[in-house]
């Protein structure tokens, strides 16, 4: 066979390779986002997303959507403007649970014996597939990013309530009043991370009593916009093909 | 003798692999704090603890033992070190073996961060109920913001049983009784699992039909609208309003379930109470002091002046954690760590009593391998060489009085 001729003989040999290229590409894509995201995300978002004891009203509502619609966003670019599939806030999204769920079951219960129910992901699910629908209507990025991103921060909070709110009720101990959440906190041992390094309930939103949580996913949905701006650019810079010389294929 | 060559790379290279791997499968268990490594003056100049003791050294599976003393945060708290304005009662046990039940300073339960004085001295407590079998290193810790873990006297607990039978329970406010150690696991696995089942679903609607190579061809001849059709859309619809319409009425029926909940508790503790320790009758100056590096021994002169009503003798030394007694004065009943303690390091020139009125300069000499085991002797690397520790002096009826020594250190190397 010379360079010149075809890899395939027939139609239905050719539909073959492609499922086959397809799968391929995303088991690919899926495992290197799955790496890439989870890492980035453990280095940003880490402790909030370990621990029942971070996730609180103001500034894991705060961070956890900010710094989680970055591979949604580039990974979305990629396959819409290459290939109009409008999945990519879920797969990257799905990577990254899957890859936290096998983190937080091997390493933080396997090893160390933390109880899951204390070390638990954040859901990111809601707001990637509406994420993904808004840019498969409207097919534009700017909508995608002002209402997708917008929705990606408010959806956040509540997507994760019916989780974590049997772990906000009260509980008296010894003379004082903890969330169950903060009692995991205080009874599972860890050894290298002090009360003091936890970031929760901090912050000025104190004119809005008991409400902060849907203040602070305003902010976090305001943020996100601007955030899946640059990430959709990094998305599109990634996804050039301008290293690959046209001689050479 | 090309291909004897080529066998002896390729071999070797095999016997690399075989050695790495090998060495993959020697994985000794890190029991340790690293506690030795850190550095000396950290140890011996910020918290110092005394009195300790460990309530028992094997417990079943559920059962407590309590770490009590005492501990006495240094006035001349090195400037290299962020003082203890923030700092959290923690302990030292590679990861949750045992659960915290309880810790109090002052007779107050610490679950947060709190301020300490310098200069105060402290009473301490911690209540661990045992939780995964083995044998554990159990150290007394202060994490202080911006000066890290300062890590106190470890003592080896073996906890027996299994960790299938420990249970953690509790009455919450609202009245239930729960196990903390499962509680809600099943609502948890039940929600990922039902949104991922969801994103799945959007995923394989996608991926079940060609995706990437011919759609990028569909692109690049100029048919890209074509590959979003009206039920696609309707699809997305559907998934959208499903989403937001689950989100909205889990929220509601998780409030109406959970009517009662508290946000996260955080904040400070301030006005710890220190322990009303008596005037001391008892002046300690430090002439000089030195460190016999081949020797391993702490050389001191020291002018005590006892003004107060009954003769005493210096019965003991204590940096870093590490014990140094003079026999005839002072014999350790507590169970301290062994290697932590040396039971005849501390000899004094003239031990006899000091009776009041009277000012006496004596040598005294802290001598131990403890000096070279806990790296104390590093303390002449360090960029502030000064030592300090805790002197504590009885007289005849048993009573204690402690007094603070800090001073430069000189290191002997001949």
């Amino acid at each position: 066979m010379s360079a010149s001729q075809s890899a395939v003989r027939s139609r239905a040999e050719a539909v073959q390779v492609s499922r086959a290229l397809d799968w391929m590409i995303l088991f690919t894509l899926f495992t290197a986002v799955l790496g890439g995201y989870h890492i980035h995300y453990m280095l940003t978002g880490g402790d909030w997303d370990f621990w029942t004891d971070w996730k609180d009203r103001r500034l894991w509502v705060t961070v956890a959507p900010i710094v989680s619609i970055t591979f949604p966003a580039a990974v979305q670019s990629m396959l819409w403007y290459r290939y109009r599939l409008p999945f990519g806030a879920v797969v990257a999204v799905m990577a990254l649970m899957i890859g936290e769920w096998i983190n937080r079951y091997l390493n933080f219960w396997g090893w160390t014996y933390f109880p899951v129910n204390f070390v638990f992901p954040s859901n990111l699910i809601p707001g990637a597939i509406v994420l993904d629908v808004v840019l498969m209507l409207s097919g534009s990025f700017i909508l995608t990013a002002v209402v997708g991103g917008l929705a990606y921060g408010l959806l956040f909070y509540p997507g994760n309530w019916p989780i974590i709110a049997p772990l906000h009720v009260p509980v008296e101990y010894n003379g004082m009043m903890f969330t169950l959440a903060d009692l995991q906190g205080y009874h599972y041992v860890r050894t290298g991370t002090p009360e003091y390094i936890r970031m929760v309930e901090k912050g000025t939103l104190r004119t809005f009593g008991k409400d902060v949580a849907p203040v602070s996913a305003f902010f976090s949905g305001f943020v996100s916009i601007i955030i899946y701006f640059l990430w959709h650019y990094f998305g599109r810079w990634f996804n050039k093909t301008d290293f690959v010389d046209p001689a050479d294929i | 003798m090309k291909t004897i060559k080529d066998k002896i790379a390729k071999l070797s290279f095999v016997a690399l692999l075989l050695a790495v791997t090998s060495a993959m499968f020697y994985t000794p268990t890190a029991s340790a704090h690293g506690e030795k490594s850190q550095a000396a003056f950290m140890r011996m100049r910020t918290i110092h603890w005394f009195d300790l003791n460990w309530s028992k050294d094997e417990v079943q599976v559920n059962e407590t033992v309590v770490i009590e003393g005492k501990f006495h945060v240094f006035s001349g708290w090195p400037e290299t070190v962020d003082k203890p304005e923030v700092a959290f009662l923690n302990i030292g046990i590679p990861g949750p073996v045992f659960i915290r039940a309880g810790s109090w300073i002052g007779g107050q339960l610490v679950p947060r961060s709190v301020s300490l004085e310098l200069g105060d001295t402290y009473e301490f407590k911690v209540l661990l109920k045992a939780r995964r079998p083995g044998d554990w290193h159990v150290h007394t810790m202060m994490n202080v913001e911006g000066g890290g873990p300062i890590i106190g006297p470890g003592k080896w607990v073996t906890i027996t049983g299994s960790m299938g039978d420990f249970v953690n329970p509790l009455t919450t406010l609202t009245g239930d009784v729960i196990d903390l150690e499962d509680y809600a696991l099943d609502n948890v696995y039940f929600w990922h699992a039902l949104w991922m089942g969801l994103g799945l679903a959007w995923l394989l609607f996608w991926i079940k039909r060609p995706m990437f190579i011919p759609r990028h061809i569909a692109i690049t001849s100029g048919k890209a609208d074509s590959l979003i059709s009206a039920g696609d859309k309707k699809v997305g619809i559907a998934f959208a309003v499903g989403t937001m319409a689950i989100v909205m009425a889990s929220m509601g029926s998780t409030n109406e379930k959970y009517p009662i909940t508290t946000p996260l508790q955080a904040g400070l503790m301030r006005g710890i109470q220190p322990i009303d320790m008596p005037e001391t009758s008892i002046s300690v100056k430090v002439e000089d002091a030195s460190y016999r590096v081949p020797g391993r021994a702490m050389q001191m002169t020291l002018t005590i002046t006892n003004n107060g009503d009954s003769a005493v003798r210096l019965g003991e030394f204590m940096t870093a954690s590490v014990r140094f007694l003079e026999p005839d004065v002072l014999e350790d009943e507590s169970g301290y760590p062994d290697d932590l303690l040396a039971e005849e390091g501390l000899t004094v020139s003239d031990n006899s009593p000091l009776a009041p009125g009277e000012t006496r300069t004596v040598e005294v000499t802290a001598s131990d391998a403890a000096w070279e085991v806990y790296r104390l002797a590093d303390l002449i690397y360090d960029p502030d060489s000064r030592f300090a520790g805790l002197l504590f002096f009885f007289d005849e009826d048993g009573n204690r009085q402690m007094i603070m020594v800090d001073a430069p250190l000189i290191p002997t190397f001949i």
